[in-house]
Parts: structure tokens; sequence; C-alpha cells
């Protein structure tokens, strides 16, 4: 029941803001919705620790330890964003003040589709069928597009076309491969029932699945998802929509999109490993991934705006947790999923760092010269700092263990090109990264402030709040997992670890 | 056994039809007009639909009936009126301008079918018999070549709006490969699936005519500002 009741509360508040309704209704429905849903996938994360696995729907909705800590990282991101994006639009409105009408339309398209593309968020995890996954992940997109437009100016256009453009033609290569994965279980013997298409179905019959349409179907379905994923050389969409939609938009698809499209795929990968073995997926996974590594590094060195930069930085996680899926082994996949896990919180407490500098600037520009932020932005600016140094695989942060063990991985399953390549590449990243924020942050400060008052801009709790909140949780990751989290990821690890 | 009960008759039925939808697609490559595109796009539509009951009735697969109903009252008729309707209100100049020029389209389309068949070589199976079961296999090539060919009109196109036509035309060739592979996917995903299409379709039209209030155009090679 908790499972339907969180795909619900979405889509009750979706459907409440879809009308005409004050800006004050529609941010409390938010932030109701928000909490409900954090909590019910709370709930629903200790349903599975208790009972293993819970479906419903006789076996419709199938939620295992994998799909429980997706669940559960989506909750635990939607809830900070949509905090943030209460204040965030607020500043927006304030900002232009000439067209009531037309920023009141905008507030209300966000509020309505945001919960839509948080349930469709949470429906790619919860479905067991295939092709309800698909049409799941097709739908975070659809949902998006238009708020990728939220501001409407051509460069924003530009990003939808592009995002719409590749994100559809990928799509369509993941139904592809889904059709053909269906055609390689059945051989051809299409039938009705529901079952025929569900994972926990398909998973005990995977060795006797057509070999050469599972190979056909896995490619596919990597270049399909990894469209989604942001892998290179599909990734040409992604720094473009995250520069251009609202910020916590971006939180959303940086973090929520990233964990199911990496999910998607960890499904796809356990399920054809199971008939053809673990070394032709994994190769091709380490590929793609340690190209998506090093096709960021270049973007990230001479990079020129903050937003890009963030956005280099998840097609460069995308690519290691891909790698690390590649890697497989008891090693790998625990790697991967902590990984997913410090990365769901790191990345929206960057993003929303990046909007509280870009909103208090007016620009999201990576300049040189003095832009010193330290005076004038006493929280965000440093805590941008620390996000920059964990989310870079620092230690004692909690990201240097989870990359630390994809490494662990990489060795041990005798891959050692690709692993000292990818030492190699998030050194450079490193470099980059720390030489843009530090001038950011550290830089001197202009000579007469811009902004006499200014602490001004970090006066705004719906701003600050969860900010501070989630860089409360990365430092206290970085020392100690909580062990029904460690028991959640262990669990996952377990379905994903392939055996050869 | 009289013919209609017959699955060689539907099988020729079949590659009949598919070879229609893909003489439709290479049309669609060597033909200028937006509005002859669209139109052409709901006949192959249309034939799709037939494609899917034939094999519904010979394979008796009821489910595919509504599969076929849907592509019909979506991709034949809600779509092409609405992307008409849409031509019709931005008023822009009708004519398609490929980056190649028509004739190397075509040789391009060509060499694009003889792959699909080449991929298409290794599902093929001689040994066994013909029965409901193989009906509609030999399609296969032709969603793949329809696919191969969608992906090429989409790269060959600058206006919005024929990218949209070549993006629903390659998943045109999906729902073939759909079809002729698995004689369908069970009806839920189905039913998704085209809800997914359709709101695809109103979101990519939404996205155009912004487009096209921006810029006052739809030529998307002027999309080119955000780089690196």
């Amino acid at each position: 029941m908790t499972l339907v009741a969180l795909l619900a509360v979405p889509l009750l508040a979706a459907a409440f803001n879809a009308f005409p309704r004050g800006r004050r209704a529609m941010e409390v429905v938010h932030f109701v919705s928000a909490v409900m849903m954090l909590v019910l996938s709370l709930v629903v994360a200790g349903q599975v620790l208790r009972y293993g696995s819970i479906s419903w729907a006789s076996g419709f909705f199938y939620v295992d330890y994998l799909s429980g800590l997706v669940v559960l990282l989506t909750g635990v991101i939607y809830f900070p964003a949509a905090l943030y994006a209460i204040g965030y639009l607020r500043h927006d409105v304030l900002e232009d003040a000439g067209d009531e009408d037309l920023s009141a339309a905008q507030v209300r398209k966000y509020y309505a589709l945001t919960p839509l593309f948080g349930f469709c968020m949470f429906l790619v995890p919860m479905a067991n069928n295939l092709g309800v996954m698909w049409v799941a992940v097709e739908g975070t997109t659809l949902a998006s597009i238009l708020l990728v437009t939220y501001y409407g100016r051509s460069t924003s256009l530009e990003a939808a076309w592009k995002y719409a453009i590749i994100g559809g033609v990928g799509l369509s290569l993941a139904f592809f491969g889904t059709v053909l994965t269906y055609y390689a279980a059945h051989h051809g013997q299409g039938q009705d029932s529901m079952e025929a298409l569900n994972w926990s179905f398909l998973i005990q019959h995977a060795a006797q699945f057509d070999r050469q349409a599972s190979r056909l179907a896995f490619i596919l379905v990597l270049l399909g998802y990894g469209t989604k994923l942001g892998l290179a050389p599909m990734h040409t969409w992604k720094p473009d929509a995250y520069s251009e939609a609202p910020v916590p938009v971006t939180a959303l698809m940086a973090a929520g999109v990233l964990n199911c499209a990496v999910y998607a795929l960890a499904r796809f990968h356990v399920l054809i490993a199971g008939c053809l073995g673990t070394a032709f997926g994994s190769q091709l996974l380490i590929l793609f991934g340690l190209l998506s590594v090093g096709i960021a590094v270049p973007f990230i060195l001479v990079q020129r705006n903050l937003r890009r930069l963030l956005a280099y930085s998840s097609i460069d996680h995308a690519g290691i947790m891909v790698m690390g899926l590649g890697f497989g082994g008891a090693l790998g996949a625990m790697g991967v999923l902590l990984h997913m896990t410090f990365h769901s919180v790191l990345k929206p407490l960057l993003f929303f760092c990046a909007g509280n500098i870009q909103q208090a600037r007016g620009s999201d520009a990576l300049g040189r010269g003095a832009i010193g932020l330290l005076r004038t932005m006493p929280l965000s600016a440093p805590l941008m700092l620390m996000g920059v140094i964990a989310v870079t695989g620092t230690p004692p942060f909690s990201m240097f263990q989870s990359e630390f063990t994809i490494l662990r991985a990489g060795f041990a399953a005798h891959e050692f090109a690709a692993s000292i390549l990818l030492v190699l590449f998030l050194v450079a990243i490193f470099c980059g990264f720390f030489f843009h924020v530090s001038q950011l942050v550290l830089g001197p400060a202009p000579a007469a402030p811009q902004n006499p008052e200014p602490t001004d801009f970090e006066n705004d709790r719906w701003k600050t709040l969860p900010v501070v909140a989630l860089s409360v949780v990365a430092i206290v990751l970085a020392f100690w997992l909580p062990s029904p989290l460690y028991d959640l990821i262990s669990g996952a690890a377990r379905i994903l670890e392939v055996r050869p | 056994m009289s013919f209609w009960n017959d699955p060689q008759f539907g099988d020729r039925i079949i590659t009949l039809m598919a070879a229609l939808v893909l003489v439709l697609q290479i049309t669609m490559v060597g033909q200028r007009w937006l509005i002859t595109n669209i139109r052409l796009f709901g006949v192959q539509s249309f034939l799709l639909a037939a494609i899917a009951i034939t094999i519904a009735y010979f394979n008796r697969a009821p489910h595919l009936f509504a599969a076929a109903a849907l592509t019909l009252v979506l991709k034949a008729i809600v779509v092409p009126i609405g992307l008409e309707r849409l031509v019709s209100k931005i008023e822009i100049r009708q004519e398609i301008e490929p980056f190649v020029n028509i004739p190397l389209s075509i040789l391009i389309s060509g060499m694009l079918t003889l792959l699909g068949y080449v991929v298409a070589e290794s599902f093929h199976r001689p040994d066994e018999p013909v029965g409901p079961a193989t009906l509609g296999h030999n399609t296969l090539a032709v969603a793949i070549s329809l696919f191969l060919i969608g992906f090429f009109m989409m790269v060959n196109r600058r206006k919005a709006l024929s990218q949209v036509l070549a993006l629903l035309s390659l998943e045109n060739g999906l729902f073939l490969a759909a079809i002729s592979l698995t004689y369908g996917l069970p009806l839920i995903v189905e039913v998704g699936v085209f809800f997914d299409v359709l709101v695809a379709a109103l979101v990519l039209a939404i996205l155009i005519f912004r487009i096209q209030e921006q810029f006052d155009s739809m030529d998307v090679s002027r999309l080119r500002r955000l780089r690196g």
C-alpha cells in the first residue's frame, strides 16, 4: 500500500497545482507532498529491510533491495529540492517583477510539472515490468523538457530542443532493446501475460535467452539508457540542459534521473549477463564509462560556466558508476551503489550552492579576477568549496571511499589499463575543479562591494537550509554509514553482483 | 483449407504491406513538401495498423487488435491532423531543405535498407517450418531499415517540424519491429508507449511553436549558441 501512496502523492500534488491557485497554496502543497514523499520512501526502505522485497498488484510493482535504495535516494533528493525551489522561485519572481501574469504562469508550470517528474522517478525503480520501466524513464524526459524551457530564453529553447531530440532517439533505442530482450526471452512466442516482461520473471530464465538477440539488445539498451545517463558520446545535451533549467530541476535531473538511468542499465546488465556471461557487457560498460570520464576532463579544465562545470562533473560520475558496473564482482557492485548514494547527496548540494551564487551575482560565469565570494556569501561559498572537495573524491569525504572501492574492483578484475587511466582522469578533474572553484570562492574580493548589504543573499532560509542540511549529511556520511543504510546497500549489491 | 486461414497467405500479405511501408519511407526521403510528408506518414501508420491486424488475426493474439486500434487512431489520424494544423498555424515555408540533395539521399536510404537486411539476417531461421509462429519474421529487416532511414532523415533535415516527422517515422520502425518479433508487447506496455508518443508529440509541438516565435524560423541549425 505504501507503494501506491508514494505514487499517488505526487500525482495529487500535480493535479492540484495544475489549476490556477495562489502562490502560497501551491507552495504549501509542494512542501507537504515533498515531506510525505520523504516519509513514504523511508517507510518503503524500512519495509524492504524487514521483508526482503515487497510487491503489489500481483507483481506489477516490485521493490527489492536495489529498487528500495533508489526509491529512498529519490525521496532524499526530492525533499531538499522542493524546499530549495520555494526560495529560488520567490527570488526569481522578485527579480523580474515586471510581468506578473507571465511569472505566475511560470511558477504554476514549475509546481505542476515537478511532481509529475517526481512521480516518474519513483515509478522507474518500482515497476517490475521492463516495458513500464521504459515508459517511466521516457516520462521523466517528457516532464522535464518543458521545465528546461522555464525561462523562455532563446538558449533555453535550444537546450530543450537538443534534450528532446537526443533523448527521444536515445530512448527509442532503449525501447528497441527492450523489445529484443522480450524476443530473446520468448523466442517469438509472444504472450499477453503481464509477467512475460517482468524482471523478476525474466531473471529466472536468463540462461535460456536467445544469445544473438541478447547481445544486440544489450548494445541498444546501453546506447539508449546511456543517452539518458549522459555517457559519451551521447552526452551533448547534458551541459545545455543543466545550465538552462531552473536550479532545483537541474538537481533533480543530475541526481534523481541519473540514479534511475543507472538503475535501468544495471537491471539489464544483470539480466543479459545471466545469458551471455559477464565478459560481453562488462567490456562495453568499461569502454563507455572510461570514454565519459575522459571526455569530461578537457571540458572541466577550460570551463567558463559554473553550472556547465557541474554538468561535466555529472558526466564524469555517470562514467565512474558505469565503469564500476563493468568491473563487477562484489567490490564493483558495492562501489557503484555507495557512489550512487554519496553522489545523490553531493550533487544537489553543489547545484544549490551554485544556484545561490548565481542568483546573488546575477550570472553563473566562471571569470578570472576579483570575484572572491567568501566575504559576500559566508555560507554558500565555503560549503560550495567543501562540496567540490568532497565530489572530486578527496578524503576524508565518503566519495573517496566509493571511488577507491571501484578502483579496487578494477584491479581485482585485472582491468589495469582502464583503472590507471581512471585514476589519471580523476586527478585531472580534481585539479580543474579545484582551480575554478577556489578562484570563485577564495579569490580576492572586489574592492568596492557590489552590493551594500552582502549578507542579504544568505537570509532566505528556504535557500540556505537545504544547503546546510545536505552538508551535514555529507559530513556525517564521511565518517559514519548508518547500519540500516549499509544493510540496504549491501543487499542491493548482492542483486547487482553478477556471478560468472 | 481456404486462403484466409492459410498462414502462408497471411505471410505474403504482411510482406507486401511491409514493403509498401518501406517504399513510403523512401518516398518521404525524396519528398520536398512538408504537408505531403505528413500525409505520407499518416498512410504509413495506417499500413502499420493493417499489419498489426493481420498478425493479430492469423496468430489469434487479441491484444494486438488493441495496439492496432491505438496506432490507427493516434498515429494515422490524431498526430497527422495535429501537425497539419500546426503547419497552417505558424505559416512556415513549406519546403523541406535537406542537407544532402535528394538523389543522394535516396541512394543512402537504399544502402541503409541493405544494411537492415544484413542485420536482420542473423535472426532468420530458414529451417523453421512456416506456421503461425513465424508469421511476419521477414518484416524485421524492413523494421530495421525504417529505423535507420528515420535516423538518417533526422540528421539530414534542418527544420524542427521535419525532424519531428523523422522521429515519428523512426518510431514506426520500432513498432513494426515490436509486432513482427514479438506479436506485441503486453497490453499495458503498449498503452504506456502510445501515451508517451502522444505526449511527446504534444511537447515537441509546443517546443516548435515557441522556437518559431522566438527565432522567426524553424531552422534548428541556427540553434548553436550553447557550446563547450
